[in-house]
Order: structure tokens, then sequence, then C-alpha cells
């Protein structure tokens, strides 16, 4: 690499470090605005735009061989497919939960309990 | 040896002749990144199983996290993958070099600021019974549930990043001494690493920190 790349790929670095900050802060006021389920939504969909940045710019995905890339989206797509099977479980259990009981110390045996 | 006189690449990568791809570093790193997705991914789905099942436990766990501390940590850690961004790219000019180890130096550094911030967040939670045991100081259903997550997903992060900070530690060490190994392609593939930390974190935040502020 000489100079003038670096330099084009520091400025690149830069200008991301900018933008990741910002979006970090945008995520922090969205959580203060009450947005119902948007709060999910915009919190999810800032994490996975400041997560893209990091991937193409800093990790250079973009720039990798083919081979890198398929093993990456290998990766993410195993994890929805497994996420879906998981949910196809989870997702229809019948939620029943059991009232929750307080752990205790049980009385201490003296071997009178069966006398009268 | 002066910081120009190594070469950029370690000489014995050239010796492997045509049959090593020169990016089977980086291939190796991204299909162990590819296993360390299904690991964080399930534990991300156990996050996603306990906030529609219990909205309301998992909010009002949510507000009691330290928020300003998250988002410092945050900023920290986005600034610590520019850091180890740049230093891969010195490693890569031959008269940027002599910067590499000290910026592998300030990213660890700043990793290690991630580390006692977080520590300094776990004392605050233990005092105010955040850690789940009897005593926990939350009474509403799935709210010990989320403090379960947050611990477990956090120290399993911020294990990860200590692994991160010594390693970056012991490429600035050796980046400083032009140690022969410590050539650029390494610096890459450790850089992958440090910044699926940060992809981590950057999915937590929102998770852990950012639910219903509003109310």
């Amino acid at each position: 690499m000489n100079e003038a790349d670096f330099r084009r790929r520091r400025r690149r670095i830069a200008i991301a470090w900018i933008a990741l900050l910002a979006l970090m802060l945008t995520s922090l006021g969205s959580a203060y605005l009450s947005l119902g389920i948007g709060n999910v939504i915009a919190g999810l969909v800032i994490a996975t735009i400041k997560s893209s940045i990091v991937v193409i710019v800093f990790m250079g995905l973009g720039r990798s061989s083919a081979m890198v890339r398929i093993a990456a989206a290998a990766a993410l797509s195993m994890w929805f497919v497994l996420a879906g099977l998981s949910g196809v479980d989870y997702a229809t259990r019948p939620h029943e939960p059991a009232r929750y009981q307080s752990p205790r110390q049980l009385q201490p045996l003296t071997g009178k309990e069966n006398e009268p | 040896m002066n910081a120009d006189s190594y070469p950029i690449v370690d000489p014995r990568h050239a010796n492997r002749g045509a049959g090593a791809p020169p990016e089977i570093g980086k291939l190796g790193m991204w299909v162990f990144l590819g296993t360390e997705v299904l690991f964080f991914g399930g534990l991300m789905l156990s996050y996603l199983y306990g906030r529609t099942h219990w909205p309301g436990g998992f909010a009002a766990a949510g507000r009691h996290t330290h928020v300003w501390i998250g988002t410092i940590n945050t900023a920290v850690l986005l600034t610590s993958s520019a850091l180890i961004a740049l230093a891969g790219a010195t490693s890569e000019c031959m008269p940027m070099r002599r910067w590499t180890p000290r910026l592998l130096w300030l990213t660890a550094l700043f990793g290690l600021g991630f580390l006692v911030l977080k520590g300094i967040e776990y004392d605050k939670e233990v005092h105010e019974q955040l850690f789940p045991q009897a005593g926990f100081a939350l009474s509403e259903t799935g709210a010990e549930l989320f403090f379960w997550l947050y611990w477990l997903m956090t120290a399993i992060h911020a294990l990860h990043l200590a692994i991160g900070v010594g390693a970056v530690s012991l490429f600035a060490w050796a980046t400083g001494r032009q140690r022969r190994w410590a050539d650029s392609h390494r610096i890459e593939v450790l850089a992958l690493y440090w910044h699926f930390v940060d992809v981590v974190w950057i999915f937590l935040y929102p998770l852990l920190y950012l639910i219903d502020r509003h109310s």
C-alpha cells in the first residue's frame, strides 16, 4: 500500500468512526422517545447498520475473496436457520409458569419427628 | 534492525508457494467467528424468548442497567475498533509502520478501559442486589431472568475482550520489536477478532441498556 492509498483508507476509517458514534447517539436518543414497538425496531436497525459498517469498512469483507465472504454468509445463514428451528419449538409451547417459591431452610431433623 | 528494514509480510508466507492462498488466515478466523456467531446467537435467542414472554419484567430490569456506563463503553469499543483498523492500515504501508505498535498499544488500552468501566458497573450492580440470587432487588416476573442473561452475556463478552487485550498487547510488543511473525497479515486476522467482539457489543447495547428508557 502506498501513501496515497493509506490516506484514502485512513479517511474511510475516520468517516466510519464518526458515523458509528453518531449512530450510537441516535440509538441512545431514540430510546428516550415513546415509540412503542418502534423503540425495539429502531435499536436493532441502528445496531444492524453499525455492525454492517464495522464488517464492511473495518473488517473489509467487501474486499475479501469469495471464499471468505461465503464463510461469513454461511455463519449468518446458519444462525437464522437454527433460530427459526428453535422458534418452531419455543414459540409454540404453552406458557404455563409455575408460581415462584422462595427457597427456604428446612427444619433440622432431631430424630423425634415420629414420637407422639 | 530499524522499523523499515523488515518485510511487511513474513517471508515464510511467501515460501509456502502457490498452493497456500494468501487469505488462508483470514478464512480461518472467519470460520472461527462463524462458530462465535452461533454461540452468542444462541444467547440472543434466549433473550428474545424472555423478552417476548415477560416484557414487563424485562422492561423493569432494563431500566436498572447503567445506561451512561454502557454508552461510554460503546464509544470506547467503537473507537478501539477504528484504532486497530488504522493499525492494520499502517502495517501495510512501509512509511507508516512506526505507528503500528503505538496504535496497537492504544487499542489494548481502550480495551482495558472498557473492562475497568465494566468492573465498576458490576460492582454497583452487586451493591444494588441486581445479581440473581436470594434477596434479588426486583420482584417483577422475568426481571431475574433478564439479569441472568445480562450477567452471562456481558461476562462472556468481557472474557472475549480480555483475550483480545492480551493478544493485541502481544502484537503491540512484537511489532515494536520488529518480530517477523507479527506481520500485516496476522495483524489483519487479529483485528477481525477484535472487530467481532465490537459487533457483539453493538447488539448487546440496545438489548441490555436501552429498554423502556422513555417511561
